[in-house]
């Protein structure tokens, strides 16, 4: 039995690292990025983008939803549920704004491309800012989710989303090879999951289900 | 704050005693760190037995520190528990009470 004779600070911040222990969160970023790469792979076999499109959809939707269901039957049955005190609230609203920055950064990104395309601009923005930006925006979304929400890992994470964008083009723009796009997003993508299929199998050996209910009036 | 219970030892008088006894401390330091959380939770963090948990929240409910609340969660029952302000009080006191008693001790 913990006694609680430790930093209340630590004690929170330890309590809430656990539900990010699961492994499930790991899991989507990993199967995010290898959808990308098999995107790719449709995109290079059926020549239309817009199947294509439609094809990595379905497949980020059929990964994502039943992913995030489970996540959350998995962490009530074995953590519980609570409700995070004030300070905890602060950083998990400061995270979503970072997030919602994160999705007005991608907007903007392609605004730009899709401009600079049209103009026939001398910087070669798909080529050169596009990754640039994709680099700096998983860094910074990535690193705030470790930051804020106490997960160390998600800088990693952020280093190896980050890159697999540029590994994917600076090649081909700089030195005219070739990076397969499968290998560039798969390759991360297969680590990071690997990761959360590694943290999941230790999650379900460390906390068993626990039997759930309320506490009987008198109960001793 | 609990008075100390007949035959109990004196060696600190001033400490809140209700508070004092492990598992509660371990419950009331849960609790001080989050708005509320169900019974499960509280079994994950502190590591004790339904019948010890059950136990524990009675004693806290009684003085007033805790509030326990039973409802559902869907279909499935539930506990929730939450530190009262008094609880919050009760505990920042245990924990200048016992700051006091080794203070003492400080530079051995």
């Amino acid at each position: 039995m913990t006694t609680g004779l430790t930093d209340l600070k630590t004690l929170e911040r330890d309590a809430f690292r656990k539900f990010y222990d699961d492994g499930i969160f790991d899991i989507y970023i990993g199967a995010m990025l290898i959808t990308m790469g098999v995107a790719a792979v449709f995109a290079d076999q059926m020549q239309s983008e817009a199947l294509s499109m439609l094809l990595t959809l379905g497949l980020a939707i059929a990964v994502t939803v039943p992913l995030l269901l489970w996540r959350r039957h998995l962490l009530r049955s074995r953590l519980g549920e609570f409700k995070p005190g004030p300070a905890r609230r602060r950083k998990i609203t400061k995270t979503r704004l970072v997030l919602l920055g994160s999705v007005l950064l991608g907007i903007l990104a392609f605004v730009v491309a899709a401009i600079a395309y049209r103009a026939d601009s001398d910087v070669d923005v798909a080529g050169l800012v596009v990754p640039l930006l994709w680099f700096l925006n998983s860094m910074i979304v990535l690193g705030a989710m470790a930051y804020l929400l106490d997960v160390p890992r998600f800088y990693a994470y952020g280093v190896i989303v980050g890159l697999a964008m540029p590994i994917l083009i600076w090649p081909d723009v700089l030195w005219d090879t070739r990076v397969a796009p499968w290998l560039a997003f798969g390759g991360p993508g297969l680590i990071v999951a690997a990761v959360g299929f590694y943290k999941l199998a230790r999650f379900l050996r460390n906390y068993p289900v626990l039997e759930t209910g309320v506490v009987a009036d008198g109960e001793a | 704050m609990a008075k100390p219970e007949q035959g109990q030892a004196t060696v600190t008088p001033t400490v809140d005693r209700l508070i004092h006894e492990p598992a509660r401390l371990a419950i009331m330091t849960n609790l001080y760190v989050v708005e509320s959380a169900n019974a499960t939770y509280l079994l994950q963090q502190t590591g004790l037995t339904w019948g010890n948990l059950g136990s524990h929240l009675l004693k806290l409910e009684a003085a007033g520190y805790v509030d326990v609340v039973k409802g559902y969660n869907g279909r499935k029952p539930e506990t929730t528990v939450s530190l009262t302000g008094k609880g919050r009080d009760a505990l920042l006191e245990y924990r200048g009470q016992l700051l006091s008693a080794l203070a003492p001790l400080a530079g051995d």
